[in-house]
């Protein structure tokens, strides 16, 4: 069930920062460090390195462990595991980790952890139990014991060592006088903390919905599937109790929820009860689940696309046509990716547009490039209207006598004030609370498109 | 590392312990607002983090302990941690301090300083902390309640009979009912971790704890959810209507954010099938239990891993569960290859009459791609669905004769494996494209791919006009082919010999193999196969043949499902390492906990006829039962008389303890028992055959069911599964 430790290595594979591994002989965290490091080396790619690795016994120690590990801001984080061990836990609270270090720092690489090393450790004291137990990763919580390191929490300290902290609603942890410091557990909600207070309260829906599909050489949608995700940032004060309803809810299935929501409501009235938590956090995650008739399941694909490709003796020339299918909204930051081997050496291309109503000005064709070290070719296009399409033409050489560029052309593309089910809110109640706040929705797309050719 | 990185970063710096020693010195004297102070501890836990050892400041450091700066007590403490447990001499230099912020008014103070104890397994420290820890169990700040009940986890593990003396573990179990869901949480992890210790106190929940956990669920953090969801593991169903309740209630936690907590859901949820009766719920169940794990699939390809690992043993053991939805196993192009390989794995057994052809043709796709593991795994796969799917078994020639085609050496290495196997799943229908696949005999280089050629023309000699020609040139290289390829060309050529005993090219031929199997080789099975081989003929060629080529049993793709105990053990351990690996953790892990199914009146028979028991090395002989908290419950006849008839023998844990006692089995422990399983232990270590360690290995005769999983091999279809020998592919394994 539990983590043995966690260890933060800098792009060179050197720990920076681990937790206390007390209770395990002291080369153990190094034997994880090196089977780590060991994998990395053997495989050409990174992200081919097996998840979870197993470590084989050490010295005094005669069964082995796994190390689970990703990859954030060019360092590794990897979390031992051992016992009747869940590396999907330790998969779970690496991530809650990480982002609890974004809440935290903002961004987060090795320079910015070398500089917080003291509230990395708190922070990794509070959310992972020295024997393992993920504690509180939710940063409601954290941030009334662990203080982050902002400007205005370092002026206390130096104002005001000993003495209590200004009247500033946040308990002074950085004093010893911090005498409600365990208000965040003793709120009887463990997600949000207690006595929040807003000069203005407002709460803000992001419902963003992701395509992930895959097009058949004959152009038939293999498998197209929508996820969806509504991101919600909540700063209303006390104990809000609110009751979101939609106009349609059946579009989303297969939910999953972030604690808050009671999931019994859900089920019988498809309403969100729920108090949230203060700030950022993501409410629900659903997948789309376009109306009955598609008995395929699949989502239509809002882009036509077709490739020609022909490679001959040390070379290869293609054109690729796109055009939008929707109706109403512009897609955005459409780019197109096509791997050309590891022999290809270079490409030449020509970019042209027709019937899209913007002519040739500010790049409205579209750029390509191709990237020596990846050996990809990369076409954008910053603005695909609803009208026209768009078309490269080129060539490619290769090393090789026989060609073999990649069967698929990877499609992504963003659509502004979209979604894929047109998921509409009726009403945000808010009960419990007496004041009025401001309230509001907004929706966006973006697509992941595998299409073989 | 540049220096404008910021103040601290230059702490990384290699400090000196005399160095240190002089500023904390320095530090006594002047200090304004402790920034002195602290710039040095700083120093001295960056020192820490960098793996050079400090332990010499210890008696510094200890000074500081008194500091009333919250940052500075919290750095001293992380101090205490990293070398508490090696100072025993020292430590008394900082008990009183630690006492004393165990009274602090800050409950933040009071937690650390019990954490910190409690980490620090020093007799006198550990001494120290049993009356503060009792105290904090009991405080009315929620923070370090939680706290406190990991720290009893921890003094157990320290000194077990110490902690069972002062009733911790009884407090434990009480705290299991406060109001603080994250208490609740903490206090069930930290019985879990005692209970997985199988030295002394067994953590088993009854109905009545086990709703209690539930309603506390929707309180929880997530990770409190996870616990409270792994502890119902450990809940034993006495009716099929508490195992159906039960499931009911879990089935809404399928629908939370962290993956972790769905995949322990679904794991409660194929526990409690394993005591259900209803039909229908069962498959509602699985039903259910199918889009929240597609739904990880949207996840990072971390948790994929994780996940597809795991549906492929999910599917094994409930085919229902994602029979639509073999479209989400499609791999991408940009997926790491651990997960295409994983994916690879599900799609075939996702395979039926009605999807075939999306599968193949993926396949076929896949077998195009450039990353080699991957094309021989896309390749073996075709194969494997020809075995499975009958229907599909043209279509699967075919491509593999496309694909042996395009002369690629891999693919067609592979494709003549898989092709072998098809031969034997279809006697007499493909036989036609054997001389397709001799003439691409030269491009065999890998013993597998070799072996498999050479089966192939021994088998079928009789079909094949020159067999004698092309096993004759085989058999050139035969001393410096692998043993794999020499034990094929063995038996090939007595098969050929067997099919065209008239012919002399044969007869010198047999003859040759046979002697240098027999003569020039090291290898004792080849020569103990040869001496058979020879003997056989020589005695009687005509029942040689008999035996040589009898008739073998029809192979399927079914029997590489593992065996049904293996799975439904293996299940027990979903989401962990043992999911991953595919063994059970306590066979490669340290320290694991073994699981196994319980029996119950409740638990449905064919899992009972498969169960695999489990070896509790330290079990205590007669488990002695203390009673929980709560109201009676009604309990079936038998288990009330066990328990009478044990709580005699104990007066003293009952009564005193728990006036409002029920016959609740909550916490198996009390002193006198546990006295006595030191007794029995040693008992047992004298004659290990009739006491409780005696039985004999629970994974003995699991060998063979990871063994031939393992390698991915179709097996013969009789035999080595229980329960589920009809065709049925989906419904037979529901109960």
């Amino acid at each position: 069930m539990a983590i043995d430790g966690l260890i933060i290595l800098d792009s060179t594979g050197r720990p920076i920062i681990q937790s206390g591994y007390t209770s395990y002989p002291p080369g153990y965290p190094i034997l994880h460090v090196d089977a780590l490091n060991t994998e990395l080396s053997k495989c050409a790619r990174a992200k081919d390195v097996d998840p979870v690795i197993y470590v084989g016994p050490g010295i005094g120690d005669l069964r082995g462990s796994a190390c689970c590990h990703v990859e954030v801001g060019g360092m590794r984080i990897l979390a031992s595991v051992s016992r009747d061990a869940d590396p999907l836990v330790a998969f779970a609270f690496l991530q809650a980790f990480v982002d609890v270090l974004v809440d935290y720092f903002g961004t987060v690489n090795a320079a910015t952890l070398k500089d917080n090393f003291d509230t990395v450790y708190q922070l990794l004291e509070e959310t992972l139990d020295s024997s393992g137990h993920p504690l509180t990763t939710s940063p409601n919580a954290l941030r009334d014991i662990v203080l982050p390191p902002s400007l205005i929490t370092k002026l206390i300290a130096s104002i005001a060592p000993s003495g209590p902290s200004p009247a500033s609603g946040r308990t002074g942890a950085g004093s010893l006088a911090g005498a409600g410091a365990g208000a965040a557990f003793a709120s009887p909600i463990p997600w949000r903390k207690a006595g929040v207070r807003h000069n203005h309260n407002e709460i803000l829906f992001d419902v963003v919905e992701d395509m992930c599909a895959t097009i058949g050489r004959n152009g038939a949608t293999l498998s197209s599937l929508v996820w969806g995700k509504i991101e919600c940032n909540a700063k209303l004060s006390g104990t809000p109790d609110l009751t979101m309803t939609f106009t349609n809810p059946t579009v989303m299935t297969n939910c999953a929820f972030h604690p808050c929501v009671r999931l019994q409501r859900w089920s019988r009235d498809k309403v969100f009860s729920f108090v949230p938590p203060d700030g950022q956090f993501v409410i629900a995650e659903y997948q789309y689940g376009p109306p009955h008739g598609a008995l395929s399941g699949n989502v239509p694909v809002p882009i036509a696309f077709k490739a020609n490709v022909t490679t001959d003796e040390n070379e290869g020339s293609f054109t690729l046509t796109i055009s939008s299918k929707l109706s109403t909204k512009p897609m955005e930051n459409v780019i197109i990716e096509h791997y050309l081997g590891e022999d290809s050496t270079g490409a030449q291309c020509s970019t042209s547009s027709s019937g899209t109503g913007l002519g040739t000005v500010g790049g409205a064709e579209g750029s390509w490039m191709y990237d020596h070290h990846k050996h990809v070719l990369r076409w954008e296009i910053p603005n695909l209207t609803t009208s026209g399409s768009w078309s490269l033409r080129g060539s490619w050489t290769s090393k090789s006598k026989t060609p073999r560029p990649d069967r698929t052309y990877s499609i992504k593309f963003d659509i502004p004030s979209y979604t894929f089910s047109a998921l509409k809110v009726d009403q945000l109640r808010l009960s419990s609370e007496a004041y009025k706040m401001y309230k509001g929705v907004r929706g966006r797309s973006k697509g992941s498109i595998e299409w073989r050719w | 590392m540049s220096t404008q990185q910021g103040q601290d970063a230059k702490f990384f710096t290699r400090g000196k312990i005399e160095e240190f020693r002089a500023e904390l010195a320095a530090a006594e004297a002047k200090d304004k607002k402790f920034q002195k102070r602290k710039t040095v501890l700083k120093k001295i836990v960056a020192n820490i983090t960098m793996g050079n050892d400090m332990s010499p400041l210890f008696p510094d450091v200890a000074q500081s302990i008194g500091c009333p700066l919250l940052e500075i007590k919290k750095m001293v403490y992380l101090y205490m941690l990293s070398y508490g447990r090696s100072k025993p001499d020292q430590i008394h230099l900082v008990i009183p301090s630690f006492l004393q912020d165990c009274n602090d008014r800050n409950p933040l103070i009071r937690a650390l300083a019990i954490r910190t104890m409690s980490y620090i397994p020093i007799p006198t420290v550990t001494e120290a902390l049993s009356d503060q820890l009792r105290h904090c169990l009991k405080d009315r700040d929620p923070y370090v309640r939680k706290t406190a009940a990991i720290c009893v986890a921890k003094l157990y593990a320290a000194d077990p009979r110490r902690a069972e003396r002062g009733g911790f573990v009884e407090m434990l179990r009480d705290l299991m009912l406060d109001t603080n869901a994250t208490v609740v949480a903490n206090a069930v992890a930290s019985l879990s971790e005692i209970g997985d210790r199988h030295d002394g106190v067994i953590f088993r929940l009854n109905l009545t704890i086990a709703n209690k956990l539930l309603t506390a669920l929707g309180e929880s953090s997530e990770w409190g959810q996870i616990y409270i969801l792994d502890s119902l593991l450990r809940y034993v169903p006495e009716t099929h209507a508490d195992a159906e309740m039960m499931g009911e209630r879990v089935i809404v936690q399928l629908q939370h954010a962290n993956s972790a907590v769905v995949l322990t859901a679904i794991k409660v949820l194929l526990y409690l099938m394993n005591y259900m009766d209803n039909r229908r719920l069962i498959e509602h169940i699985c039903r259910k239990m199918g889009p929240p794990l597609v739904a990880l699939l949207s996840s990072g390809p971390e948790v994929q891993y994780v996940a597809l690992r795991n549906i492929l043993l999910i599917i094994q053991r409930r085919p229902t569960v994602l029979k639509n939805d073999v479209k989400v196993f499609f791999c991408k192009y940009n997926d790491p290859i651990y997960v295409k390989l994983a994916k690879l794995e599900i799609m075939y057994r996702l395979a039926r009459d009605e999807n075939f052809r999306e599968v193949l043709a993926e396949l076929e796709e896949y077998s195009t791609e450039v990353d080699l593991d991957f094309v021989r795994k896309s390749v073996r796969s075709i194969g494997r669905l020809a075995i499975k799917v009958e229907a599909a078994a043209d279509s699967c020639i075919k491509s593999l004769l496309s694909l042996i085609d395009t002369k690629v050496t891999y693919v067609v290495q592979e494709a003549v494996i898989v092709t072998r196997d098809i031969f034997r799943r279809y006697p007499g229908r493909y036989e036609g494209i054997i001389p397709t696949l001799c003439e691409h005999m030269d491009a065999l280089d890998e013993p597998e791919a070799r072996a498999a050629m050479v089966w192939i023309l021994g088998q079928f000699a009789d079909k094949i006009e020159n067999a004698d020609e092309l096993l004759d040139d085989l058999t050139y290289t035969f001393l410096d082919e692998p043993t794999e390829v020499q034990l094929a060309l063995l038996t090939a050529t007595v098969k050929l010999f067997i099919y065209k005993s008239q012919s002399n090219t044969t007869k010198a031929l047999v003859h040759k193999v046979l002697k240098w199997a027999t003569e020039e080789v090291d290898n004792p099975d080849l020569r103990d196969r040869g001496f058979m081989y020879w003997r056989m003929l020589a005695i009687n060629p005509s029942v040689a043949g008999e035996i040589v080529l009898s008739e073998k049993p029809a192979i399927t793709t079914d029997s590489d499902r593992m065996d049904r105990g293996a799975l439904d053990q293996l299940l027990l351990h979903t989401g962990t390492l043992g999911s991953i690996y595919h063994k059970n953790p306590e066979t490669f892990i340290r320290n694991a906990a073994g699981r196994a199914l319980t029996d119950s009146p409740a638990l449905n028979a064919n899992s009972r006829a498969t169960i695999v028991p489990l070896a509790r090395p330290h079990l205590p002989p007669a488990a002695v039962k203390v009673s929980g908290p709560g109201p009676n419950e009604p309990s079936s006849g038998s288990t009330q008389a066990q328990n009478n008839e044990v709580t005699v023998g104990s007066p003293a844990a009952a009564p005193t303890e728990q006036p409002s006692a029920g016959d609740v089995d909550l916490l198996d422990m009390d002193d006198s028992t546990v006295g006595k399983s030191h007794a029995v232990q040693e008992e047992a270590t004298v004659d290990p055959v009739d006491g409780p360690t005696g039985a004999p290995d629970p994974y003995a005769g699991l060998g063979g069911a990871f063994g031939g999983y393992l390698a991915d091999q179709p097996q013969p279809m009789a035999g080595n599964r229980v329960g589920n020998g009809n065709g049925n592919d989906l419904g037979d394994l529901v109960f």
